[in-house]
């Protein structure tokens, strides 16, 4: 049987156009008791615009339909609640703890894809989950958007998880530790607030550079961070930055969240992003050839989340057809991807992009000079056009002055051996490709 | 008679998956109707130029969450007005289904920015479903804050196929069908060929052609179709 806000909503779809229907109508919530009728509207800004809007409509159909027997009232609310973590502390300590903890069961260590780029990170996560406020403490992760530090974070709290079912750990994300903190002052539950957060065993706070600006929010995160740290309970955190460069931190947080590890996630190189792709697939059941997983590394060559989309593009649109994954069809699945990554990202912007970066002229680039700060440059930007485009030796030989694809093959080699052992070549190489990517 | 249409007539058809001719994008509405019966994609993004269903297919998913007792909430960023206040996500974490109408336009603006990533993380904590439109892919909308930007591409991008005259011709009857009437498919063409050729364009006609017809009580036959529009253009 229908309610009387079904037979107003199937009334008003009709008299209220389309989109507003959609954004101011139908999502509100409609609680009936004793004569009256509540719609809850999600925020104060939807309230508003109802009120002002289309109050006078909603109120002729309830009436309709109702026979009068109704008063219609409009509230912020939902029916469904969502606890903000402070509301927890009350709770008993048994209570449903793996669903508090905000983790996500999907992220473990075993399917976390270990390369060059990363180990350092995923091996110190590892210590911290077997040696929980003893090994590094904290463990500061840092890196670019979408590499992975998210993803180890929650393998560590599901690791000290299975290990310790009854172990409080809270993930969160830095702007949820603020507007919490905002929500507490407003409610006058600061103290709740913190002691809800200074009994917690293992504290999983995520981009921490949105705690810059913030000095209200430093401040109450300072003094949380110590008392955690003095109990040894274990902080991790993650950064898009080394935390000495994040403008609008205080000093004593930067200096403080170095003294455990802070160890860094590079972008994954094209062996890793392979691996990476053949592993999601396989979690979802797929069984991804490697010569399609490399087709699709060489063309995503950015971030983890790019490349995540890219072979759901790809699964999807072979469940729709029931296609085989074949090289071929991948490349027709990826076509308009693949087509814009070429725009985005051809030979004549990598020249450009290394040539500011190493503030000389793209003249320098394409000419015979021989000097070191011109060569290595010049074979930084070959390797980062082999990397990064879909151009043969030759063609890119072709575009650095007309040289053999020799040289080509020699320079990517070179930059190679170079990321291994000096330091500058790895951050400049890093530096580029994130620029070159996004 | 033909000056009494209102031109103007805000078309308000119910926007269902029933009513969207797909032309070559079945494949679209599959992958929504999945991720809205929980067995798709947490997150779609489709994008394509304007005027091809991008707006209807969004209000269907409301439709469709809705018919399976979901939660679903449909807001759009592009507006005359500009950008509403980012109060408007307050609480939208909660909903089952949130579908943002033109994404683009937060790029650049770093408060919406902000609160849109703050949203998204949350809501998709909940594990709930976000479906977005845009004009463009997700890697070319200049959103500055790179942790936003990679989280749009985290999901499966979609791209709206424009019809082919053919197909716009069958979409036409289709649509004219739904809506209780029939043209033919000269009458079709004709109207492809000497209106303003956007598919939003063509329904509020359609709505106009079938008001007209029924004033007048003829149907839309070719010749009145062309006196109809001498008025009207």
């Amino acid at each position: 049987m229908s309610s009387i806000w079904d037979n107003c909503l199937a009334k008003l779809e009709n008299e209220i156009a389309n989109a507003d229907f959609s954004t101011w109508i139908r999502p509100l919530q409609a609680v009936e008791s004793d004569g009256h009728i509540t719609l809850l509207a999600p925020n104060r800004f939807v309230l508003d615009w109802v009120k002002q809007h289309h109050f006078a409509k909603i109120e002729e159909s309830i009436h309709e339909f109702s026979n009068g027997n109704l008063v219609l009232t409009l509230e912020i609310g939902s029916k469904k609640s969502s606890a903000p973590p402070i509301t927890k502390v009350a709770k008993p300590v048994e209570t449903k703890k793996a669903n508090l903890t905000f983790l996500n069961k999907a992220f473990t260590f075993e399917n976390f894809v270990e390369g060059k780029s990363n180990q350092l990170a995923r091996a110190a996560s590892i210590q911290v989950s077997e040696n929980s406020g003893k090994a590094y403490n904290p463990l500061l992760i840092y890196g670019s958007s979408g590499l992975g530090k998210t993803h180890l974070m929650h393998a560590i709290g599901n690791a000290v998880l299975q290990k310790n079912p009854s172990a409080n750990i809270v993930y969160l994300h830095s702007e949820k530790f603020v507007q919490d903190m905002v929500k507490a002052l407003q409610q006058n539950s600061i103290d709740a607030f913190k002691q809800f957060y200074r009994a917690i065993d293992v504290l999983l706070i995520d981009d921490i550079q949105f705690f810059a600006g913030k000095e209200r929010s430093q401040e109450e995160f300072f003094h949380t961070f110590n008392t955690l740290l003095e109990k040894k309970h274990q902080v991790v955190l993650t950064c898009d930055k080394y935390p000495k460069e994040i403008v609008g931190l205080e000093d004593r947080l930067k200096s403080r969240f170095g003294w455990g590890l802070p160890v860094s996630i590079e972008p994954p190189d094209m062996e890793t992003r392979a691996a990476i792709l053949m592993k999601k697939a396989q979690l979802v059941g797929v069984d991804l050839a490697q010569e399609v997983a490399f087709f699709i590394a060489k063309r995503i060559p950015s971030n983890v989340r790019d490349l995540e989309g890219a072979l759901r593009r790809v699964i999807a649109n072979a469940q729709f057809t029931g296609k085989e994954i074949t090289t071929e069809f991948t490349k027709e699945a990826l076509h308009d991807l693949i087509s814009l990554q070429d725009k985005l990202v051809n030979i004549d912007n990598i020249q450009k992009t290394v040539a500011e970066y190493y503030k000389i002229r793209i003249s320098d680039l394409v000419s015979k000079n021989r000097k070191q700060t011109i060569t290595r440059p010049r074979q930084l930007a070959m390797t980062l056009a082999r990397e990064l485009t879909s151009h043969s030796f030759p063609e890119i030989g072709n575009a650095f002055g007309g040289r053999d694809h020799t040289t080509v093959i020699n320079a990517c080699k070179r930059i190679s051996e170079l990321r291994e052992s000096d330091h500058k070549m790895a951050e400049d190489y890093s530096n580029l490709l994130r620029s070159l990517s996004h | 008679m033909a000056e009494q249409l209102p031109v103007n007539f805000e078309f308000r058809a119910n926007q269902t998956f029933n009513d969207f001719f797909p032309g070559g994008n079945q494949e679209i509405i599959g992958h929504l109707k999945n991720t809205l019966e929980g067995t798709g994609e947490q997150q779609i993004f489709i994008w394509g130029e304007s005027g091809l269903g991008k707006s209807h297919l969004l209000q269907a998913c409301c439709h469709h969450a809705h018919l399976h007792k979901l939660d679903a909430f449909y807001f759009s960023l592009s507006s005359a007005a500009g950008l509403p206040d980012p109060a408007i996500l307050a609480g939208l974490d909660k909903f089952d289904v949130v579908c943002v109408d033109n994404i683009e336009h937060i790029g650049g603006d770093p408060v919406w920015e902000q609160a849109f990533f703050n949203f998204f993380n949350l809501h998709r904590s909940h594990e709930h479903k976000l479906i977005l439109s845009a004009s463009c892919p997700p890697q070319t909308i200049a959103i500055d804050l790179p942790d936003l930007k990679t989280r749009l591409n985290w999901g499966l991008t979609l791209k709206l196929k424009p019809l082919t005259e053919n197909d716009s011709i069958k979409a036409l009857m289709f649509k004219a069908k739904h809506m209780g009437f029939e043209i033919s498919p000269q009458a079709g063409r004709f109207l492809l060929t000497h209106y303003n050729r956007d598919l939003a364009s063509l329904w509020n006609l359609l709505d106009t052609l079938d008001r007209a017809s029924l004033a007048a009580q003829r149907k839309l036959t070719l010749p009145f179709l062309k006196k109809l529009l001498q008025h009207l253009l």
